[in-house]
């Protein structure tokens, strides 16, 4: 109830605040998307990549 | 009696039958003082009670009488009309029109409304939160498939990673000795790279530059004073200098004969501008050059 009313009143009640806050977001959310996408990637491919197996092949220079 | 029952029976019976010799329709099988179904439950101001738009006695009204059933008088013309429903009497006037639009209370046995008061929102605000919150997420979801269809698609026309591989060089720049060329392949064409000695950059920098046929100073053809970095491509018809040669020390094109001096300036003969400067960067860590 007061949760659905301060989001209401500090987010909605104008329009270019809502607009605003709808973009802003949108940015956050593909970025979070793309790493998070990116990490469980990496995690369920862990050993298969070129940079876990780098080091068995090049010594560091 | 009968055709009362029949009438009951009915549900869209034409409440004027007939008109009267005044013009006023008679209008003897409505019951003015029916009400509504109990509890319909929408507030909107009429309760359950008597209908306010019952018209005064004075002007006539429905009665029961035993003999010939319901009576509807009317005195409004000043003159009484005294009919008994169900008599089927001859129109007084010629004129006899059969009008079903009516204002009777539907039948009792016409589909109720509802009760949708359970579906109602509990409260008002978490109401409309929700509500904002949802189209919100929507037009961030729609933000970013947007976003991410135009992004992928410029990146369609973006050069593959096997043509930007191929597109840059690295020169280990210890490998070129003071006073040295090295010529190497970038792009399909030579690139001259020149260790210039100090008297070599005096001598580019302390020429006058406003006066040649493509001015420009030696500061802006280079990132560092010893190293020269440009095309190996005459200007004039694309034929490949060679190096400490010509009337300048610089590069000399031996198709035509043009003159390039110790910056790659045009001195002399038919090229038009100075050798092309492509893009280049330092690495200082790994004491590299970058070409591309």
């Amino acid at each position: 109830m007061s949760l659905a009313n301060a989001f209401y009143n500090t987010l909605v009640k104008r329009n270019s605040v809502y607009v605003t806050s709808i973009f802003a977001g949108a940015f956050g959310f593909g970025v979070g998307f793309d790493v998070g996408i990116t990490s469980f990637y990496d995690s369920w491919n862990k050993g298969k990549q070129w940079k876990d197996i780098r080091g068995k092949y090049l010594e560091e220079s | 009696m009968a055709a009362i029952q029949l009438a009951k029976k009915a549900v869209t019976l034409p409440p004027t039958v007939r008109t009267l010799a005044s013009g006023v329709p008679s209008a003897s099988l409505i019951n003015l003082s029916v009400r509504e179904p109990a509890g319909h439950g929408h507030g909107h101001g009429h309760g359950v009670g008597p209908r306010s738009d019952v018209p005064p006695k004075w002007v006539g009204g429905v009665s029961a009488n035993s003999s010939v059933g319901l009576v509807s008088r009317n005195v409004v013309n000043g003159m009484e009309a005294v009919l008994a429903a169900g008599i089927s009497l001859p129109p007084s006037t010629g004129i006899f029109q059969k009008r079903l639009i009516h204002s009777s209370v539907p039948a009792k046995d016409a589909p109720q409304v509802p009760d949708f008061s359970h579906y109602e929102a509990k409260s008002e605000s978490t109401n409309r939160g929700v509500a904002y919150f949802m189209i919100g997420s929507l037009g961030l979801l729609s933000a970013t498939v947007a976003k991410s269809t135009v992004t992928e698609f410029l990146a369609t026309m973006a050069a593959s990673a096997d043509v930007l591989a191929m597109a840059k060089v690295e020169i280990e720049l210890a490998s070129i000795p003071e006073g040295k060329n090295a010529i190497i392949k970038w792009r399909g064409k030579p690139v001259f790279i020149r260790h210039r000695t100090q008297d070599e950059v005096q001598d580019a920098r302390s020429t006058n530059w406003k006066s040649l046929r493509d001015p420009q100073s030696d500061e802006d053809r280079t990132k560092k004073p010893e190293w020269l970095v440009m095309l190996g491509v005459c200007t004039h018809l694309g034929c490949v200098p060679i190096g400490e040669a010509g009337d300048y020390g610089g590069w000399f094109c031996p198709c035509h004969g043009s003159h390039y001096d110790i910056s790659g300036r045009i001195r002399k003969g038919p090229a038009p501008s100075n050798l092309e400067v492509p893009q280049y960067d330092f690495d200082e860590a790994n004491g590299l050059l970058v070409i591309g």
